[in-house]
């Protein structure tokens, strides 16, 4: 289903239509024109609001799941048996932070902010007097009695603990002696103290201590470090996400094609006899062009830079094909300061030059449109060419991310030639940056050309 | 032939320049739409709504005439500033070069 404000123009349209003929012309006498603007009014207001909401489909599964718990929690009043029930109240803990999904303090990693705040969340629900969340060698938090001399960013001093971390096992201590603190007056005399795991890892302990002799029951303790042993390797995963993902980048930025440059070198080197100013022209374009792709930091840019980048390499290949190679941009003014992703627009551009048109005798355009659609809050990026465009064999193939033909090739990364990576690696890049929340959409028919247009959030 | 380096710096190709013009002239024919939609909104309001003209404001005026008198103007002054402050904006990014080349020595050097 096509989205945009044009067909919430034309639903808006139809809508104050059926208010005038419902409040002017279906009944009599008429009502005043005061009501049908003002239902016509409400109704638009409605839509334009209601419209974005509705593009984005129904809340998720996972979250309608997690409200109806946290509801279903706070209205059952616990009775006075399952109060004493220590393992229904930390199966009840379980729950919420499995339910918390991301809210879950450590599922951002094993700081101090979020092992202080895991701490505070826990110690009620596991019925310590104290929790201590520590990674190898620091107390990163300590909540509870015995906070004055175990303090959260001191070293770890209990025996135990330590012990855990080294052993990478539960230790149990039930008295004050075996707890190993240096501090005579402390208070705590038993604990259970848990590893925390990634992969085979130990990273760091939480302990659950007690005032009293009786120890918080073990395997309630080891289910909670499993928990959140779950949510610090979530925490590593997102963190190896985003590494590959400026692995990826670093690796487009890199991979200047040869080709290129020695194709680019070669058209100056001609220029420089018959034109001088142009050929001085096309070298301070490469080297905007070079200076671009080398100091371009982050993931996201502002469209105007990309749209340099762009309009640079174009200028570069134009002196190269001649009038082979028409150009023709169509920019939304409110699309300039929009933010999208880097080295994104110039490989789809340079696909359309290397493979749409350069195997074309009379040569062709590219189309360059961007777009922005505040309502559905999207960006869109269209790149079209009249070139030779591909087979239907070749268009599926890149769907699976085998085809080669049209992979980014040329003056970023040559590993089209190869795999198809390149279309590949946008695609991957666009996931990490986005999700699902994204469109990378492919049109071509062979001598037809092709439409690459990729949607992305507006940023 | 000698250069002066002051002049030749920037060159913007056909395309650059044509792709600037037309996303100005958006800004332009939006400009207009708006103006003419508050222009043909007033006699339209007027014939249309009768509170619109015999509506009491402040001082007696009615609606009708206290945008024709005030609000028109004011909503005047508003659409140009947006209007050329925005085509400001589209040709500093869409013409010319990049604006943050004063990290680069004037021989070319990477820092």
């Amino acid at each position: 289903m096509r989205t945009g404000s044009a067909l919430l123009a034309g639903t808006i349209g139809l809508t104050w239509a059926a208010v005038y003929l419902v409040t002017q012309v279906f009944v009599s006498p008429p009502l005043g024109v005061g009501t049908t603007v003002a239902a016509g009014t409400v109704a638009s207001v409605l839509l334009v609001f209601g419209y974005p909401s509705a593009l984005r489909g129904p809340r998720a599964a996972g979250t309608l799941w997690r409200w109806s718990r946290r509801r279903g929690g706070s209205d059952a009043r616990p009775g006075p048996e399952e109060r004493g029930l220590e393992g229904r109240g930390v199966e009840r803990s379980r729950r919420r932070i499995v339910a918390g999904g991301r809210r879950m303090p450590l599922r951002s990693g094993l700081t101090a902010d979020a092992a202080r705040r895991t701490a505070e969340l826990l110690r009620p629900l596991l019925g310590g007097d104290a929790v201590v969340i520590t990674d190898r060698e620091l107390n990163l938090a300590f909540v509870g009695p015995g906070s004055d001399h175990h303090e959260a960013g001191g070293p770890v001093r209990a025996t135990t603990v330590r012990s855990a971390i080294a052993k990478g096992r539960t230790v149990v201590s039930r008295r004050a002696s075996s707890m190993g603190c240096d501090d005579p007056d402390c208070p705590l005399r038993s604990g259970v103290v848990v590893p925390l795991v990634v992969g085979a890892r130990v990273v760091g302990t939480i302990g659950v201590f007690r005032t009293h002799d009786e120890p918080t029951p073990r395997d309630q303790v080891e289910d909670m470090a499993s928990i959140l042993s779950l949510h610090l390797e979530l925490a590593e995963a997102d963190r190896e996400r985003k590494l590959a993902s400026d692995a990826r980048l670093d690796a487009l930025r890199a991979q200047i094609n040869p080709h290129f440059l020695f194709n680019v070198l070669n058209t100056i080197a001609s220029k420089s006899r018959t034109d001088p100013d142009e050929a001085r022209q096309l070298l301070l374009r490469l080297s905007d062009f070079f200076r671009y792709a080398v100091r371009q930091e982050g993931q996201l840019a502002e469209f105007a830079q990309e749209y340099f980048f762009v309009r640079t390499y174009l200028s570069l290949e134009q002196a190269r094909f001649g009038d082979r190679l028409r150009v023709r941009y169509d920019i939304d003014p409110q699309v300039l300061t929009a933010h999208v992703p880097v080295l994104v627009i110039q490989p789809l551009v340079e696909n359309a030059v290397k493979h749409g048109l350069a195997n074309k005798v009379e040569g062709g355009t590219v189309t360059l449109r961007a777009r922005v659609d505040p309502l559905t809050r999207t960006t869109s990026i269209r790149v079209t060419d009249d070139g030779v465009g591909m087979a239907a064999d070749v268009l599926d193939g890149l769907g699976t991310g085998a085809g080669a033909a049209r992979g980014t090739e040329g003056a970023l990364g040559e590993e089209g030639a190869r795999g198809g990576v390149g279309l590949q690696n946008i695609s991957e890049r666009l996931t990490t940056l986005f999700g699902e929340r994204f469109t990378l959409d492919i049109q071509s028919t062979a001598g037809g050309g092709t439409v690459v247009e990729v949607r992305v959030p507006l940023r | 032939m000698e250069h002066d380096d002051d002049d030749d710096d920037e060159h913007d190709t056909p395309a650059e320049v044509d792709a600037a013009f037309r996303t100005l002239r958006r800004v332009a024919i939006t400009h207009f739409v708006l103006f003419l939609a508050a222009v043909m909104g007033v006699p339209a309001l007027s014939l249309t709504l009768d509170w619109w003209s015999g509506g009491r404001l402040a001082g007696g005026m009615s609606p009708g005439f206290a945008m024709a008198a005030f609000g028109l103007y004011a909503f005047f002054l508003v659409i140009g500033l947006a209007a050329a402050t925005l085509s400001s904006a589209v040709e500093a990014r869409m013409l010319g070069g990049r604006n943050d080349d004063d990290d680069y020595p004037a021989d070319g050097e990477l820092p």
